[in-house]
């Protein structure tokens, strides 16, 4: 298969779990969408390195949230628009109800701890737990228990956001 | 009250795609590339323009001082010169296997930069300085031909278009020029370091 094909595969495989964990990191669509473009160009770069590899989305996953680390350390230094409730409930006002609930969400996704909201997107978007400890460095069992609060974590949150 | 599992309802029914497509990814690194070469597509062209209509005024011109063929030869021979520059740069800006090899391509990135700045820098002033002698040499014939005024006028004119050139113009052609590159070279190297970094 030639270098171009198998990108084209890998990119259509995981583009989207990819796009949503920068979208559940960053609350902005915009920055995600460079995000997960940056993610995909060191994809491509290291395309090589990857060929024998069993799990490739586990280092895609990895690459992407090491990207979105580095930005957010970039972005902490020249603070613009931090990801603030106004980024969200603009955007909010222009979108269907349903995607109300999702903009929602993601919001309650923004208030999480940085690795929470990592972890959270991966659960979400149904990504095996084997694959979850591996990329977040975690250990499998402990995993489970921080999956646990972090779920009950969100729940509450969304639960409360939707109260007001 | 809705529990973990109507969140991931919500989180599956969302119409939030990415925008950008696999071809867009492999687009954004040529395009840079693409731009540059673009850019000296045209200046060869105008270059290349300049020089026939200098050899046609040489050629049609009623000159008889060796003082105007001198001068000429030197307009013709900075003109071909800069072109053979543009088609060396073309040919390295448009060097595609790079894509496959970052840290080659880093380093071949580096060295474009430097050597375009020594071009635009020192080598520069060299084809300026063979430019005004030309023109002073061409203006010698040209005080025979014409009034005094007209000569210094064309005289003034021609030579503050150079400074113009050189002094203003030039600098900040090298400013966008270096940070463009700068900016090429930043970005694979920060990718390249962040991926180092990852022990991936």
């Amino acid at each position: 298969m030639s270098k171009e094909a198998l990108f084209k595969e890998i990119f259509q495989a995981n583009s989207k779990k990819i796009y949503h964990l920068c979208y559940g990191y960053t609350g902005d669509d915009e920055t995600a969408n460079d995000l997960m473009q940056e993610t995909f160009m060191k994809v491509w770069q290291n395309l090589d390195k990857f060929r024998n590899q069993a799990l490739i989305s586990t280092w895609i996953y990895r690459i992407a949230v090491n990207t979105c680390l580095s930005h957010l350390r970039i972005e902490k230094r020249h603070p613009k628009d931090e990801l603030t409730d106004t980024i969200i409930e603009t955007k909010g006002e222009e979108i269907s109800e349903k995607n109300e609930q999702v903009s929602a969400l993601y919001k309650c996704i923004a208030q999480l701890e940085e690795n929470e909201r990592i972890i959270i997107t991966m659960v979400l978007d149904e990504v095996p737990y084997v694959e979850i400890a591996s990329i977040s460095g975690i250990s499998e069992g402990n995993l489970r228990v921080k999956i646990h609060r972090i779920k009950q974590k969100l729940t509450e949150l969304y639960n409360r956001n939707e109260r007001f | 009250m809705k529990d973990f599992e109507a969140l991931k309802n919500i989180w599956h029914d969302q119409i939030t795609l990415p925008k950008v497509g696999h071809e867009k990814v492999l687009k954004k690194i040529r395009k840079t590339r693409n731009g540059l070469s673009s850019k000296l597509l045209i200046e060869m062209f105008g270059m290349g323009i300049a020089t026939a209509v200098i050899s046609f005024v040489w050629i049609d011109g009623p000159f008889k001082m060796w003082t105007t063929h001198l001068a000429m030869i030197i307009f013709i021979a900075c003109c071909i010169y800069y072109i053979v520059v543009l088609i060396d740069n073309y040919r390295r800006i448009n060097y595609t296997n790079l894509i496959d090899k970052p840290e080659d391509y880093i380093i071949h990135l580096k060295k474009y930069k430097h050597d375009r700045y020594i071009f635009n820098t020192r080598k520069y002033s060299i084809y300026s300085v063979f430019l005004t002698v030309g023109f002073l040499l061409y203006f010698v014939e040209i005080s025979m031909m014409t009034p005094l005024w007209v000569t210094l006028v064309g005289f003034v004119f021609t030579l503050l278009w150079i400074a113009l050139c050189y002094f203003v113009l030039m600098r900040i052609y090298i400013k966008r020029e270096e940070s463009k590159l700068e900016d090429m070279i930043q970005n694979l190297e920060r990718l390249q370091k962040q991926f180092e970094d990852n022990d991936l």
